[in-house]
């Protein structure tokens, strides 16, 4: 053999070994979630487990999308499901459940194949991953039990994840905060419940924002309006938000889609496909424009009331769902996303100081809202009335700071904690009630335009007096101090 | 005997040089805290007093030029195009049918803006960088005749009045509006505008002009800042009204609407009094449209919508039919199409409440706005072929003009003027600083608090490490070479440290720009010049009786009396000439509770006049309310002598820097 032939089986070999470490997945590729048809649950079973019974499975599919191209991405992990994809398309996260560890973690497998690498250990699990920019993981955690998602004693978080580096937990609030997606402008789009002050088994859910170190969390769309429940939100790239709904919180609960339109979210809440869409299971856009819809084919043409769910793709416009581009019998096709490179999503310089345990609110005027006080006399606010949730179920109120003239209100508040404010009047009557339900990072700076104000407005150009004045630093004691 | 000869000549070399290096260091030190007047000072570099020429400035060296696309107008058949190349001093003509350009004129001066007369057959042309307006024949494009106007000419409008013909121009760099009579080319009145009068539009066949002042006028530290629309009856010369957008600024674009009677004006809405703790929701800026009624009622309604901006509105027109606008993002690379019908039947039943709050209401344009179209990098200057059929979009640094079908709102092709500058690193920079997208949701970009990388004219509150007391007066990009440190604290030693992961913190929220991209917004703003302040025929002749008279005040280094001025506090010490600083921390006794002890960086002075307000945190509204109210125990140069004539003198020196 030659020098020049060794080199080049060499070269060849070196080619292929870097081929089978990082596989690429075929142009047009989709990736699926695969249930067994008629699977049972298994006892004392997640949430993830009722949604992902055993032998449910993550695959590739490659074109033509015959049976025979499915090729399994979660080899060896029981239970396998909600895919996504990295900016690169080179990679697929899943929540998997391994066989011999019993718990739901996030798994990362290279998009042509190869062996999942286990990417969380948290306790308790984890699922529902996302993809932010800077490849960070954005996940859920922990994983409830099934039935007890929104009643959970230890209701499930967003942590933020930066390959090799330690998880941060990024969301603080007093319910479950689950589903994350990635919107372009790098905020992460998830679902929450509407404020309460009680814990319900079935509150109203609706989708919140928050910047992914945490910051500046926001209602989104649907705390208004709509169903009860909803669920996987997505960006579609033609300016709005899909996502499905549904009348009740009970696993098998059908499902349709519906969105909202980025532009005025609040206003805009509609069906997102133009025919009956009961029995959605996932909507995800493509790079063409199209939807991937994974719905149920029970009761169409030349199926029974009892089959499957299929992969369809839907065109813009189109009147009806077509015919399914993938559909194998034995199997229930829930979740599909297509394998393309996209344009990350935008990041975001942190405004979050670890060595602070505060962060300051600024609210420019506590009485504007859009909401008629309690009290129907138009009083303004006098003082603002800080809530803490300081423990499960405990409840404490931290103190109470004067409201300016202007109605303006500066105050340093604990860091990591869910916050709830209440207006008083000047003789301490409650105006205006928010509960716990936002937190502030530390170092971190917030301001409001006011109190239960319109959705999406913006502030008045006016100087606030509050900010002319340092701010009173109130800490979990509840005990005020001059700074 | 060898070994101790050589240790003994390097003990001596080692204690010679030490000597040297020590005394020459202590004798330095003296020498800068003599000159500079401060015995706190430690060593600093002798480039802080010795400056070298400003001809070695970046900014003072030949640079590449472009076929950047200023104004343009439609001849009234609309089969020809003409297009103001400013950086080329040129005008070219194209013919719209096939996009081709016909043919190009030069015309020195920095052609911008331009109109035609009502036959099409003479070309009015303003030339910003000479102050004058130039007339061409269409048959030829030949220059028939040229006028002076005021500073800074940077569109005009024809209008045919009751007096006969009339040319109206906004002079920005002199506040005020000329009015021409056009044969024979003459200047025939001068009147005031707001704050940098920068683009016309002709209302009801010439019966009034409206025109847009792109700068607001600040009237107070705190108070809300307001651009004006100035009204004015071209015939008589007189001032009809004057419009105040509140919060408004960059109100750089201007649209009569046929058969509605309105006057559209695009704008920025700032929030600069509300301390910046996010960009979401316009709560720094965001664009809008003033709709200005014939009763004089005026509405602003955004262009932004509630999870995404499309910064720097600047060109706008209507359509014929008065139904449709169409606005140009300069930073979001958009043309906005809107809706004015919606609009129309809006504001006839909106309550004044309502048409006061919608601004406020980022999802409110959801309602009109019909379509985005995309364009290529910066559009500017729109302009619409007489039946409305065509819209013409000024992609000002692609160096091309757009051509979109307005029925089906997609592009028809381009009218190539030239190739873009992708090689020009200067070129390259200032499309950073034009890019919206390096902000969180594209709120804004570099240039929408530094039109031409001059000021805003606001004072901005970075919320820092807290949330308010810290408003920042925002200070002028030209000139800006060779006066680092940059930012008021004097912090940051390159733009690259000023513009990079710190502003990404405190205001773009969002990752910072890439440091290859970084560095070419520093070249740009490196090759920014200085603004010019006083009218180009002025240049380079001898200061008038009152400006030497102040000049020598700012050089004196005793009172009238005899008494020596401390070194410390003469105004040309820390003032340094030739960039007039000394780029040293100083006190003047200005700092606030929170600002820092030791005091801010020295500004410079090129270009001062056109940069109120003044001070750290913009407190003086004018250059003589630094002496006549913010003056504590002479510490920002001795005045206390001053006459209020000397004070006149002296702010009629600093006008000319």
């Amino acid at each position: 053999m030659t020098r020049k032939t060794s080199a080049s089986l060499l070269l060849g070999a070196a080619v292929l070994l870097l081929a089978a470490c990082d596989p690429q997945a075929q142009q047009g590729s989709i990736v699926l979630t695969q249930v067994p048809v008629g699977a049972p649950a298994p006892q004392d079973m997640t949430v993830l487990d009722a949604r992902y019974p055993p032998g449910s499975r993550v695959v590739l599919l490659s074109p033509p999308f015959g049976a025979q191209a499915v090729r399994v991405l979660s080899e060896g992990l029981e239970a396998a499901g909600d895919p996504c994809v990295s900016w690169d398309g080179r990679w697929v996260y899943f929540a998997g459940k391994d066989k011999d560890r019993q718990g739901w973690q996030i798994y990362r497998v290279a998009a042509g194949g190869g062996s999942p690498e286990r990417l969380t250990d948290a306790p308790g699990g984890a699922m529902d991953p996302a993809v932010a920019a800077h490849e960070e993981l954005v996940y859920s955690s922990p994983v409830p039990k099934a039935g007890r998602l929104w009643a959970s004693p230890e209701p499930p978080s967003l942590y933020g994840m930066l390959p090799g580096k330690a998880p941060r937990r990024l969301t603080f609030g007093p319910d479950a905060a689950v589903n994350p997606t990635v919107l372009r402008d790098g905020r992460i789009l998830y679902v929450g419940a509407a404020a309460s002050d009680s814990r319900r088994a079935q509150p109203h859910l609706c989708l919140y924002t928050v910047n992914n170190d945490g910051t500046e969390v926001t209602a989104y769309a649907g705390q208004d309006d709509g169903v009860d429940t909803v669920r996987r939100p997505r960006e579609l790239g033609d300016g709005r938000i899909g996502f499905l709904a549904s009348r009740g919180h009970e696993p098998g609960a059908s499902e349709w889609a519906e969105g909202v339109r980025s532009a005025a979210p609040f206003a805009t809440r509609a069906n997102l496909l133009p025919f009956p869409g009961q029995g959605c299971r996932s909507v995800e856009p493509t790079p063409e424009g199209e939807l991937l819809v994974c719905a149920d084919v029970a009761g169409m043409v030349g199926r029974s009331m009892t089959a499957n769910a299929a992969l369809f793709r839907v065109a813009p416009g189109a009147a009806e769902l077509g015919a399914p581009v993938f559909d194998d019998p034995s199997w229930n096709s829930i979740e599909a996303t297509g394998i393309a490179r996209r344009d990350e999503a935008a990041g975001h310089t942190t405004t979050v100081m670890p060595a602070a345990s505060q962060g300051t609110i600024l609210c420019l005027n506590a009485n504007d809202s859009c909401e008629p006080a309690t009290d129907g006399t138009g009083s303004p606010a006098a003082q603002l009335r800080i809530t803490a949730i300081v423990g499960p179920g405990q409840l404490r109120v931290l103190g109470t700071v004067p409201v300016a003239s202007d109605g303006s209100v500066l105050v340093r508040l604990p860091a990591g904690v869910p916050l709830g404010l209440d207006t008083l009047d000047g003789a301490g009557r409650v105006l205006r009630h928010q509960p716990p339900v936002f937190w502030l990072l530390p170092g971190e700076n917030r301001a409001c335009v006011g109190c239960h104000e319109r959705r999406s407005h913006s502030p008045r150009n006016v100087r606030p007096l509050a900010v002319q004045t340092d701010p009173e630093s109130i800490g979990l004691a509840g005990k005020s101090y001059s700074r | 005997m060898n070994l101790k000869r050589s240790l003994f000549a390097v003990t001596t070399a080692a204690l010679a040089f030490s000597v040297v290096v020590l005394g020459g260091g202590y004798g330095l030190r003296a020498h800068q805290r003599i000159r500079s007047g401060r015995p706190d000072l430690g060593l600093v570099s002798c480039t802080h007093c010795h400056q070298g020429s400003l001809n070695k400035m970046p900014w003072a060296k030949a640079r590449p030029h472009h076929d950047s696309p200023g104004g343009m107008v439609l001849s009234p058949d609309g089969k020809r195009l003409f297009i103001a190349l400013d950086d080329k001093d040129e005008v070219a003509e194209a013919d719209v049918a096939t996009l081709a350009v016909l043919r190009r004129a030069k015309v020195p001066g920095g052609p911008f803006g331009l109109a035609l007369d009502a036959q099409g057959e003479r070309l009015f042309v303003a030339c910003q960088h000479v102050d004058q307006v130039a007339v061409l024949d269409t048959s030829d494009l030949a220059e028939k005749a040229r006028v002076s106007v005021g500073v800074r000419p940077t569109d005009i409008a024809f209008c045919p009045t009751r007096g006969g013909e009339r040319l109206v121009v906004t002079n920005s760099g002199s506040d005020d509006i000329s009015i021409l009579s056009p044969s024979p080319l003459a200047e025939v009145a001068r009147v005031a505008g707001g704050r940098e009068p920068y683009a016309a539009t002709v209302v009801d066949g010439g019966r009034c002009v409206y025109v847009a002042n792109r700068m607001a006028v600040h009237d107070g530290q705190l108070a809300p800042p307001a651009s004006e629309v100035t009204v004015l009856d071209p015939a008589s010369g007189h001032i009809v009204n004057r419009l105040a957008l509140d919060s408004a600024h960059m109100a750089e674009g201007i649209a009569a609407v046929p058969k509605k009677g309105w006057v559209l004006n695009t704008m920025i809405r700032v929030r600069n009094l509300v301390p910046i703790t996010q960009v979401k929701d316009g709560w720094v800026m965001a664009s809008g449209l003033a709709i200005s009624q014939a009763d004089g009622a005026v509405t602003q309604v955004p262009l932004d919508e509630a999870n995404a901006s499309f910064s720097d509105p600047s060109g706008v027109v209507a359509s014929p039919d008065g139904r449709r606008a169409f606005v140009a993002s300069g930073g979001s690379d958009v043309v906005t199409v809107v809706d004015l019908d919606w609009l129309n039947s809006w504001l006839s039943r909106a309550s004044p409440a309502d048409r006061g709050d919608a601004i406020m209401d980022m999802a409110f344009s959801y309602h009109y706005v019909l379509a985005r179209i995309p364009t290529g990098c910066n559009p500017k200057h729109l302009a619409l072929s007489p039946d409305g059929s065509r819209l013409f979009v000024a992609e000002r640094l692609d160096d091309s003009v757009l051509v979109v079908d307005t029925a089906s709102l997609k592009p028809l092709g381009r009218i190539v003027l030239g190739d873009g500058g992708r090689n020009d690193p200067i070129r390259q920079g200032e499309r950073v600083f034009t890019r919206a997208r390096y902000t969180f949701q594209g709120g804004f970009d570099c240039r929408s608090c530094h039109a031409d990388g001059h000021v805003d004219g606001l004072s901005y509150d970075f919320d820092g490490s807290g949330v308010g007391d810290n408003l920042l007066d925002n200070r002028s990009l030209c000139g800006v070479a060779g006066t680092e440190p940059f930012k008021w604290n004097g912090r940051n030693p390159t733009l690259q440290f000023q513009d990079g992961p710190r502003f990404a913190r405190v205001l773009m929220r969002t990752d910072p720009i890439p440091d290859p991209q970084l560095d070419e917004l520093a070249t740009f703003i490196l090759h920014l010049p200085p603004t010019r302040t006083i009218p180009w025929d002025q240049v380079g002749k001898p200061l008038t009786p009152a400006q030497q008279r102040g000049r020598d005040l700012f050089f004196a280094t005793k009172r009238p009396n005899g008494t020596p001025i401390p070194r410390s506090r003469q105004c040309q010490v820390c003032h340094r000439p030739p960039l007039y600083t000394n780029r040293l921390i100083a006190s003047v006794g200005t700092q606030g509770r929170r600002d820092p002890k030791e005091g801010f960086d020295t500004p410079h002075l090129i270009g001062v006049g056109a940069s109120a307000p003044y001070l750290h945190d913009g407190r003086a509204r004018t250059l003589e309310e630094i002496w006549t109210v913010y003056q504590i125990d002479d510490l920002h140069g001795v005045s206390s002598y001053w006459t209020k004539l000397q004070l006149n003198d002296m702010v009629e020196y600093l006008r000319t820097l």
